[in-house]
């Protein structure tokens, strides 16, 4: 048996009907039931339903042998994973957002930048040698510069339509973002055939 | 942090026992190593990137202390300087805790793991890469794992020829090191159509890298440079031993186990056990090794992490 975990939210969707269409079914009363942990109809994969940045977490210690999460997850913690697949869902762009289109140069002293990827953030500004105060926020980050929190924010976006109602433009594009396909490093040698699968089924929808 | 109190305590000493008594039947010598050591040691022996793990402090005239980070670069000066007189082969064991630093989505009583290691120095070829291979067996089946557990092997030389056909720059060979390590087969595929070549093609499907003999003669379809092929075709004699001996179920060739590519020279091996969700065992040929503290030789070796295997025995008893 494999132990596949899900991000919820955002993902979870076309997760679960890209695993439907590799021929691993939930059924439709497990799906509208509030159990967080599932099993597909043949009982070969049992699912787990945890929260995005907790998949990876799941996934390294070996509690789930696998799991579908963002990328932008992936960058933000620190798990030493497989990422055999790009599943191609929930695309979407990690970008740099400012009220004034010029605001990388305009600012005045500290840049102050918030988000909910602080790790993304310093790293990208770190490597390009610009010098900022990271302010990490849980949610609604596109209000933070119109309060006057921040300068700017670092942040995903699906459609910028958010962006655009908040008054904020694209200033820079950090990485695109879709689901991934992790897997644990035991897992992946020692269920090795379950393992490889999981992955030929997924990769055949693509 | 982490306690072990009474029944937990005699499990993690048995297995303790039971690697060193295996050691012992195999000629190896126990040695106690320093528990704090001078930085610039581990430096040189694991590399910049792994001794940075370790925890630092300075003495009292200002140089750089650290907690011993691993035990395998003390034993490898130690053949150098020491016993550099000794006849060889030098076989030596050991039970030692050492310290690193872990990222965050680790438990923090991680910091400390108890290594249960050996290194064969001064010997090469085959016969040594074979011996350590039987040793970490016969400890795993002895502790009643088998069956239970998978040694991967592979050798780093298939990699490193074809990447130095690639004229590759660091960043660059470091980023395909990478992308087979973590086996992200499309960012593999669109660094390949740029930079690849008829032999990379051997790295192209992830999924393929693993199994057991077909492994080799599928890579050998792809692979002509005199230097993967030297290091396939020992992977090739190796296999042909492990079969004869009849461990072939125990074991995985993994053409894409390249985590440590500035440390291992040849054979490289995980160990693996159902029930851990990491490796618990590393190991594999260091030839470049002893040469950093003056006397060049070969050499090979392999830790168990004694924490980890505890855990899981702890858990198949409770199950059992």
């Amino acid at each position: 048996m494999i132990t596949i975990a899900i991000a919820k939210g955002r993902m979870q969707d076309s997760a679960l009907s890209l695993l439907a269409r590799a021929g691993i079914c939930l059924s439709e009363e497990a799906v509208n039931s509030r159990r967080l942990a599932l099993m597909d109809e043949t009982g070969q994969y049992r699912f787990i339903f945890v929260k995005p940045a907790d998949v990876p977490v799941y996934v390294e210690h070996g509690i789930a042998d696998s799991g579908v999460v963002g990328r932008d997850v992936l960058m933000e913690s620190e798990a030493d994973l497989l990422l055999p697949l790009d599943l191609g869902i929930a695309r979407c762009r990690i970008v740099v957002a400012a009220v004034d289109p010029a605001a990388m140069t305009n600012v005045q002293g500290m840049i102050r930048v918030a988000t909910k990827y602080s790790q993304i953030a310093s790293a990208h500004f770190g490597s390009r040698g610009i010098p900022v105060e990271i302010i990490q926020l849980s949610g609604s980050v596109e209000l933070a510069p119109a309060l006057g929190l921040a300068d700017m924010i670092v942040d995903l976006v699906e459609t910028g339509r958010t962006l655009r109602e908040n008054g904020l433009t694209v200033i820079d594009e950090i990485a695109e973002s879709t689901g991934r396909l992790v897997v644990n490093r035991a897992s992946y040698q020692l269920k090795a055939g379950e393992v490889a699968r999981l992955v030929n089924a997924l990769k055949s929808t693509l | 942090m982490r306690y072990y109190i009474g029944a937990e305590a005699r499990l993690r000493r048995m297995v303790e026992d039971v690697a060193m008594s295996v050691f012992e039947g195999w000629n190896y010598e126990e040695v106690i190593t320093p528990s704090v050591d001078y930085y610039d040691l581990f430096e040189q022996g694991m590399g910049q990137r792994e001794a940075q793990r370790s925890f630092r402090f300075t003495d009292n005239d200002g140089r750089l202390l650290t907690l011993r980070p691993d035990v395998t670069s003390s034993v490898a000066r130690m053949a150098a300087t020491l016993l550099s007189e000794r006849p060889r082969p030098l076989r030596f064991c050991y039970a030692a805790p050492v310290f690193r630093q872990q990222t965050q989505s680790h438990a923090e009583w991680r910091r400390e793991n108890t290594q249960l290691g050996c290194e064969l120095i001064g010997t090469g070829g085959k016969p040594a890469d074979l011996e350590v291979l039987r040793l970490a067996a016969e400890i795993l089946s002895r502790l009643n794992l088998e069956s239970r557990y998978c040694i991967t092997i592979n050798n780093v030389e298939i990699f490193n020829g074809v990447a130095a056909q690639l004229s590759l720059d660091t960043p660059a060979r470091e980023q395909l090191r990478r992308l087979i390590d973590t086996r992200e087969a499309d960012e593999l595929q669109r660094f390949l159509t740029t930079y690849g070549n008829g032999e990379t093609r051997v790295f192209a499907q992830p999924t393929q890298l693993i199994g057991k003999r077909n492994v080799i003669e599928a890579a050998r379809r792809a692979i002509a440079n005199q230097r993967s092929v030297a290091a396939l075709d020992s992977l090739d004699e190796l296999w042909t031993e492990i079969e004869s001996l009849g461990l072939e179920d125990s074991f995985e060739i993994d053409l894409g186990d390249v985590s440590s590519l500035d440390y291992y020279t040849g054979l490289s091996l995980k160990v693996f056990v159902h029930g851990a969700g990491a490796s618990v065992g590393r190991g594999g040929r260091y030839d470049g090794l002893t040469g950093s503290f003056g006397r060049a030789e070969p050499a090979v070796g392999f830790v168990l992490n004694l924490d980890a295997l505890t855990e899981v025995l702890g858990r198949k008893v409770v199950q059992d």
